[in-house]
């Protein structure tokens, strides 16, 4: 372990390494490698490890434990580590994840995605609640829930637009999202996996639309745009697929190349930030052939650097070979490393 | 509309299909791929590319092809649609140890029936020079990798020279070599020559001349093609940073730049008459510039994935006698700009599409002489494993920006930056970038036969405007590089892609023609990596190691008619589209 540790030191550099960074690697507690992958990822989206931090210098005191102040101390740890690069055991914070959520409460390799949608919104719901607290001894009554940093993170808006083929009218509904699920396909890129995730659906037959205008049930064409576009976009590809033949979930080892820099072509007319430039920021990588099998490992950039989290091994890599985690373009092998949820972050 | 499903045959391999030229057939005959066709993973590998020189051959059977598959590199002779490929006999073969063949070039100057000048260029940075016919010749350059350990992305003989040869590589730098030169036995010490903006030109310093010549510094990070103009006169380049550079190549100005939409640029080509430039890149785009008007003049929508190359059709191009072509019309359309709120930005606009498009800066430059093309036909292909045909046509290159866009994107346009504030890109920054752009290329236009008066005119007016916009990068650095010194470059490059957007170098979606294919067909299995076109056919490779050959309309070949039975049921070939564009 520290041959490797400085080993990544020496490859890096003493003078190139970064003031105040800290690689550490995350031990592995029984397949925890989907919690250590999404951990990772998320530590090095900039603006959550930043409120994070915030959160542990302002909870100095509190008193009962939750996934977030687990979060927090964790996060703390790494951060204020003397040495550059080494290991931590998020121990506490895996014990709190399976006290909490019976889902993890077990040694089985589960979904990172899975992960970190309850991590997410577990987070925002703790924020939430602690503001509630707040505002209720002020104002006493139900207040509307109050978007968190988590929401200022992650959250985006979706419209919902629905053209009546009758009689022509658009009913648009908007709905926010922390992350988007796009569909794969073979052979193509992240930014046609989101056109596709907006293309226009005919519904029909027993999926008519009830037309409020028209008072009944008509066909009608449905898309769905992106109207906000949030500052950390999260993008999950929908890589395993239940195969009803099977009775089970399979992998789509599909090659799905993403661009280190990103637009979005799915924006609706009215979108009020429709030319947001992100940059990738980090990758969740699941390496072999199922969703309760295999691993993960996540890659993330920091300063100039690409970096591959294998639990407790951290190495440099290249830009360059990002490319070896787009996928397969032949259906034979299954067992691929590919990209599964990506980190954008917008450039401002 | 020739993009929409074909129904359940979507993932289909087509053999042919149909333009409004007529059809176009797959000689399946006249595949090549190595000789012995085993299971080949094209995983990992490196891009199958495709090299073809003509020899003044007697028995008409002058071409020859090169290619690459993994780590070897064939040399055949290459009989088209007529006869069928015979792959027992390549004329050379060669299989490389430790490092791979990335990309090849042939010198047309020097070719005769028995002596051929191949350039190779290799995944660990290496140049071989090789004859495959004569087989004597050898001569490795950057063999030590001295000059640089990257690998080779593009690797072209300097047009009309004997002797040199311009190689760009994954480190961001190209370097002219003369074959003549020894490469040294130390590394290059450089000095600068020449610098701009996003690139600097070195001279190698020591006594006695050696290689490398020049070395260029462009942009940021690989430079992953470039291409000279077929005037002879520039070379254009795409780097990973999303810049495609157009460079004069002898006075080594910048004449001109365009960033891609987002992402990478992988591939750029030039029209036949060095007017127009197209690129393909990551994000799934493929983009058309203008030099004379150093603007985006439309990017065109098709490919699910990145463009891996672009190729122009000399042969399906329109062209007119008639030069007197009005372009009176040009001034009213930009008077009706939604731009106008935005005065200098229309003024800078108008005055540059005046001067660009008098007749005498616009003469053609084709090999065919006076005539003038008003509509070109392009192809590109990509990891989609598709390939498209473009059309582009006088209607769409006349077109002022602007011009097409929905109502609610005007409006929003037209009540300012207010709206799109959280791009950070205020319009003051749009019309001084905007100006620098046109002031740049200009000067090295002035050659091309632009009228004096209205070059000084244009130069005084930007003159000016420039010492702002240098003061103002000079903020701009100040302001970013506080927290980190030595992230100035990346921070500016960052910084300008940025500022570029909504600029004529790059429009935002909204503000340019978004095209859509003639033809958008799935050719292959794996992704397609090369794409040339010949008077009788158009050729395509993929990562599999096969290099296709199509057939245009009625240049089946007589042999081939005979034996090689095409399923007549393919497809239902499509009703020849009627235009092509997506308003």
């Amino acid at each position: 372990m520290g041959a490797n540790a400085s080993q990544l030191e020496k490859e890096i550099g003493s003078d190139q390494f970064p003031a105040n960074e800290h690689y550490f690697g995350l031990v592995n507690f029984g397949n925890t490698c989907y919690c250590n992958s999404v951990l990772q990822a998320l530590f090095f989206c900039k603006p959550f490890r930043e409120k994070v931090l915030q959160y542990k210098q302002q909870q100095k005191n509190q008193k009962r434990e939750t996934l977030l102040t687990c979060l927090a101390d964790l996060f703390h740890s790494i951060a204020t580590q003397k040495k550059k690069v080494g290991t931590v055991a998020p121990k506490k914070f895996i014990q709190r994840l399976r006290k909490e959520n019976e889902l993890f409460d077990n040694y089985m390799q589960q979904d990172a995605h899975e992960f970190l949608n309850y991590l997410l919104n577990t987070v925002a719901d703790l924020l939430q609640a602690e503001k509630q607290v707040k505002t209720r001894a002020s104002t006493n009554g139900t207040v509307k829930p109050e978007p968190t940093w988590v929401h200022d993170i992650f959250q985006g808006t979706l419209t919902n637009e629905t053209r009546c083929l009758n009689c022509e009218t658009v009913s648009s509904k908007d709905e926010d999202f922390l992350d988007l699920s796009v569909d794969v396909e073979q052979n193509t890129s992240i930014s046609h996996c989101l056109r596709g995730f907006s293309s226009t659906e005919t519904l029909s037959s027993e999926y008519k639309y009830y037309c409020e205008v028209c008072c009944s049930k008509q066909e009608a064409q449905k898309r769905m745009r992106v109207k906000k576009l949030p500052n950390l976009l999260a993008l999950h590809l929908k890589r395993f697929k239940y195969m009803e033949q099977l009775n089970r979930h399979t992998k789509l080892s599909y090659r799905v190349v993403f661009p280190l820099e990103l637009r979005l072509f799915n924006k609706s007319d009215d979108a009020c930030n429709p030319d947001r430039m992100y940059d990738l920021t980090a990758v969740v990588v699941h390496c072999g052939n199922g969703p309760n099998r295999g691993h993960y490992i996540s890659i993330v950039k920091s300063h100039r650097f690409w970096l591959l989290f294998d639990d407790d091994i951290v190495d440099k890599m290249e830009a360059s070979s990002i490319e070896e985690f787009f996928g397969l373009t032949s259906d034979v092998q299954k067992n691929s490393e590919s990209g599964y949820i990506l980190f954008y972050q917008s450039r401002e | 509309m020739a993009t929409q499903n074909e129904g359940g045959g979507k993932d289909e391999i087509k053999t042919q299909f149909m333009t409004r030229e007529g059809i176009y057939k797959l000689m399946t005959l006249s595949e090549y791929s190595r000789p012995t066709r085993g299971a080949f993973n094209g995983q990992g590998n490196t891009p199958v590319k495709v090299s073809f020189i003509t020899l003044n051959d007697q028995s008409g059977t002058g071409d020859r092809i090169c290619f690459n598959i993994g780590k070897e590199l064939y040399f055949y002779v290459y009989k088209g649609v007529r006869k069928a490929a015979d792959l027992t006999k390549p004329i050379d073969k060669r299989v490389y140890k430790g490092t791979f063949p990335t990309c090849h070039d042939f010198n047309q100057l020097t070719a005769t029936t028995d002596s051929v000048m191949l350039l190779v260029g290799f995944t660990a940075g290496q140049v071989q020079l090789i004859d495959p016919i004569k087989k004597e010749l050898s001569k490795l350059y950057n063999e030590e990798r001295l000059i640089d350990r990257s690998k080779v992305t593009c690797i072209k003989w300097i047009p009309g020279s004997p002797n040199q040869f311009l190689v760009s590589h994954v480190s961001g730098q190209m370097y002219v070599y003369n074959e003549e030169l020894p490469c040294g036995t130390t590394s290059p010490h450089y000095q600068l020559f020449k610098q701009g903006d996003g690139f600097s030109v070195h001279t190698c310093k020591t006594k006695s001349t050696r290689n490398p010549l020049y070395r260029w510094l462009v942009g940021e990070g690989s430079i992953n093609e470039f291409a000279f103009s077929p005037c002879t006169k520039y070379v254009a380049t795409v780097s990973q940073d999303g810049f495609m550079r157009v460079f004069d190549y002898n006075s080594m100005e910048l004449a001109g730049m365009m960033k891609s939409y987002f992402g990478g640029l992988l591939c750029v080509c030039w029209s036949p008459d060095s007017k127009y430039i197209v690129t393909g890149g990551e994000d799934d785009l493929v983009t058309v510039w203008s030099l004379n008007e150093r603007r985006v003049v439309c990017r065109g929508q098709g490919h699910k994935s990145w463009v891996n190359v672009v190729a122009f059709d000399r042969y399906t191009t329109s062209v007119c006698d008639n030069e007197m072509l009005d372009f009176s019309g040009s001034d009213d359309d930009f008077n009706h700009m939604p731009h106008a709120n935005t005065g200098l930005l229309h003024e800078a606009l108008r005055t540059s599409t005046r001067s660009n498009t008098s007749r005498g800066s616009s003469k053609s430059i084709d090999s065919k002489g006076v005539n003038m093309i008003t509509s070109y036909r392009f192809g590109s292909v990509g990891q989609d494993t598709m390939l498209c045909l473009w059309d582009l046509t006088e209607d769409i290159l006349r077109m002022p920006v602007g011009r097409h866009r929905t109502s609610t994107v005007v409006s929003q346009n037209a009540c300012g930056v207010s709206p799109k504030s959280n791009n950070s890109v205020p319009s003051q920054n749009c019309v001084t970038n905007m100006t620098l752009d046109n002031a740049v290329p200009h000067h090295s236009s002035s050659s091309s036969g632009v009228t004096t008066s209205l070059t000084q005119k244009f130069a005084t007016f930007t003159l000016g405007d420039r010492k702002e916009k240098d003061h103002d990068r000079k903020e701009h650095k100040r302001n970013f590089s506080l927290g980190s010194k030595n992230n100035d470059k990346v921070i500016r490059t960052i910084d300008d892609s940025l500022r570029l957007l909504g600029t004529p170098s790059c429009p935002r979606l909204d503000d340019v023609l978004l095209l859509e294919p003639l033809v958008c067909k799935k050719v292959a299995h794996e992704r397609l990596t090369a794409l040339v076109f010949h008077e009788d056919c158009m050729v395509a490779a993929c990562q599999e190691g096969y290099v296709y050959t199509w057939a245009r309309p009625g240049k089946v070949g007589l042999a081939q008619q005979h034996t090689v039975t095409t399923p007549p049921q393919t497809l239902p070939c499509q009703p020849p589209a009627l235009g092509s564009t997506a308003l």
